[in-house]
């Protein structure tokens, strides 16, 4: 048996877990450089704030006046999403993080009431983690997310779903519309209601053909999972990716080449740090720079995409990125965003050591390890190389950001004594 | 500082071997003797002077756990309306009561959350 559990505007509610001046009250979270509404609190949501509207429109309609908006505080967030995977440890004895606010507990071989057991956990999430959550309760993931959505719901979801037993769940697919299924997307959930299959039951009744038929085999799959199959086990493998992205828009146009030089070299550093952390290495890269697409600025987007020598040297990838940059710039445009894309990525074990016939891998593997052991202990920003900027006055608009409360030292809560 | 050998920690020398070398420990790890990365520990800095008497001063980094079990007589960090306070956690009869160290008693209720209790202390400048 699977339990899904998924913080409730889980972006808000971290806000709201430090700062308990913005309890009841409707708050939203902006997206990168300040954009538009990617979290919104059921009170943000009562006043008709939609997901994704831009802070710019949103903040001149009368109706929201009320709203707070915040920056995104990624830092705080990612370690409020470790704080509650810890804690779900203790209770399950599997967790898979699925998302920064959602996870999957295995509940295979636990004794007893999984209800009881769920209401417990959800419980202990809030006031530990400080993160009030919805459990769904289902035989196979789908189902499981399924229950979430009922538990969370518009149909008066009291934040906990079980849809462990096979007649409760058929009775209720029968007024779930399909759009809540995991795994459906809008494209498919169309095709389906020209065919007059517009609830779960629907769905679950087609022959396993006509579905592979309409559909693809995630579609059969899907199904399967709906009536009890289980198609997408356990699993705790990080997401394997075959390309890694750090791509920003800026927070405020690039004129000059030096200042787009740092960007791309901060950008390619960042992307090595991550790369080294999953232990791979490189062996092609993408880098592009545009102006705005949305406004009247003259238009220029280019890119490049070449092979390099397997790495994940900073100063390696950072000296690539940059020459293709400067190949790519062109004076005279006000540009909006650039990105530094890795690609084609492999193990850093499975490579022969031939391959890096120009570089020194083990004195690059010995400065690398220095560089992260630095920046893990005194924070991301500490060691880097110098020409990613000191300054960066193209960096991230983050004019509401919220203290990092439990990473950095400087900026803890304060408590009155 | 420029360090040649990033990582020399007592073991890999390059003339005679370091008899030391199987019994290397590392540093005091402050972060674990804390028990920092407990998922319901968080930091939290004072403000004010009022707690001096118990031993706890303006500026001093106190780690506060939301997983642990309310006992008469602890300091707890709490929110009270939009306020975040340390007060003594005491008991009246059947109810929890938070003492301030200066204004009056507050039951604990709807807008008044114990969020967690002090468990240690953090000094950085004596
Ligand atoms: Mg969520």
């Amino acid at each position: 048996m699977f339990a899904l559990i998924d913080g409730n505007s889980f972006y808000c509610s971290c806000e709201r877990a430090f700062d308990p001046t913005l309890r009841g009250k409707p708050l939203a979270v902006l997206s990168n450089n300040d954009g538009c509404a990617i979290a919104r609190t059921q009170e943000a949501k009562d006043l008709g704030l939609k997901m994704g509207e831009p802070w710019h429109l949103a903040s001149k309609r009368q109706e929201l006046k009320p709203v707070i908006w915040m920056s995104s505080n990624y830092a705080l967030y990612g370690d409020m999403s470790r704080r509650m995977y810890e804690l779900l440890c203790e209770e399950a004895p599997r967790v898979e993080p699925y998302s920064i606010d959602e996870m999957f507990l295995d509940y295979a071989g636990l004794p007893g009431d999984l209800l009881a057991l769920s209401a417990r956990i959800r419980e202990r999430v809030r006031t530990v983690a400080k993160i009030p959550t919805c459990v769904g309760i289902g035989p196979t993931k789908t189902i499981a997310k399924l229950a979430n959505k009922v538990a969370k719901g518009v149909r008066g979801g009291d934040g906990l779903c079980d849809f462990a037993r096979k007649e409760e769940r058929e009775e209720a697919y029968k007024t779930i519309p399909l759009g809540e299924v995991w795994g459906l997307g809008r494209a498919s959930v169309a095709k389906l209601a020209r065919r007059g299959v517009e609830s779960v039951a629907d769905f679950t009744a087609l022959r396993a053909d006509e579905v592979r038929e309409l559909l693809t085999v995630t579609g059969v799959r899907t199904q399967a999972e709906l009536k009890g199959t289980v198609c997408y086990p356990f699993s705790v493998s990080p997401l394997t990716r075959k390309s890694l992205a750090v791509t920003r828009s800026f927070g405020k146009p690039v004129l000059a080449w030096p200042d787009m030089e740092q960007a791309i070299a901060a950008y390619a550093t960042r992307a090595a740090e991550k790369l080294r952390r999953r232990g791979l290495v490189a062996t092609a890269m993408q880098v592009f720079l545009r102006t705005n697409e949305f406004n009247s600025d003259p238009k220029y987007a280019n890119q490049s995409t070449f092979e390099i020598e397997p790495t994940a040297d900073s100063f390696a990838l950072m000296g690539d990125a940059v020459r293709a940059g400067r190949r790519l710039w062109r004076d005279g445009f006000r540009y909006a965003k650039a990105g530094v894309v890795l690609l084609d990525l492999k193990p850093a074990a499975e490579l022969p050591q031939e391959l890096f016939a120009s570089r020194d891998p083990e004195r690059s593997a010995r400065l690398m390890i220095a560089l992260d052991t630095v920046n893990a202990r005194y924070g991301r920003q500490t060691l880097k190389p110098a020409v990613t900027g000191l300054g960066q006055s193209w960096s991230m608009r983050r004019q509401r950001l919220s203290p990092r409360y439990t990473t950095h030292f400087d900026e803890v809560l304060l408590a009155r004594a | 500082m420029f360090r040649f050998m990033a990582d020399y920690k007592g073991d890999e020398t390059t003339g005679f071997q370091s008899p030391a070398q199987d019994y290397i420990e590392g540093v005091v790890d402050l972060a674990a003797i804390l028990d920092l990365r407990r998922p319901g520990r968080y930091p939290v800095r004072v403000k004010g002077q009022a707690l001096a008497a118990r031993g706890i001063r303006d500026g001093d980094i106190l780690v506060a756990d939301a997983a642990a079990e309310p006992r008469p007589g602890v300091v707890c960090v709490a929110m009270v309306g939009g306020d975040v306070i340390l007060a003594t956690l005491t008991r009246t009869g059947a109810s929890w009561v938070l003492a301030p160290s200066s204004g009056p008693i507050i039951t604990v209720a709807e807008d008044v959350e114990v969020w967690a209790i002090v468990q240690a202390l953090v000094r950085t400048a004596v």
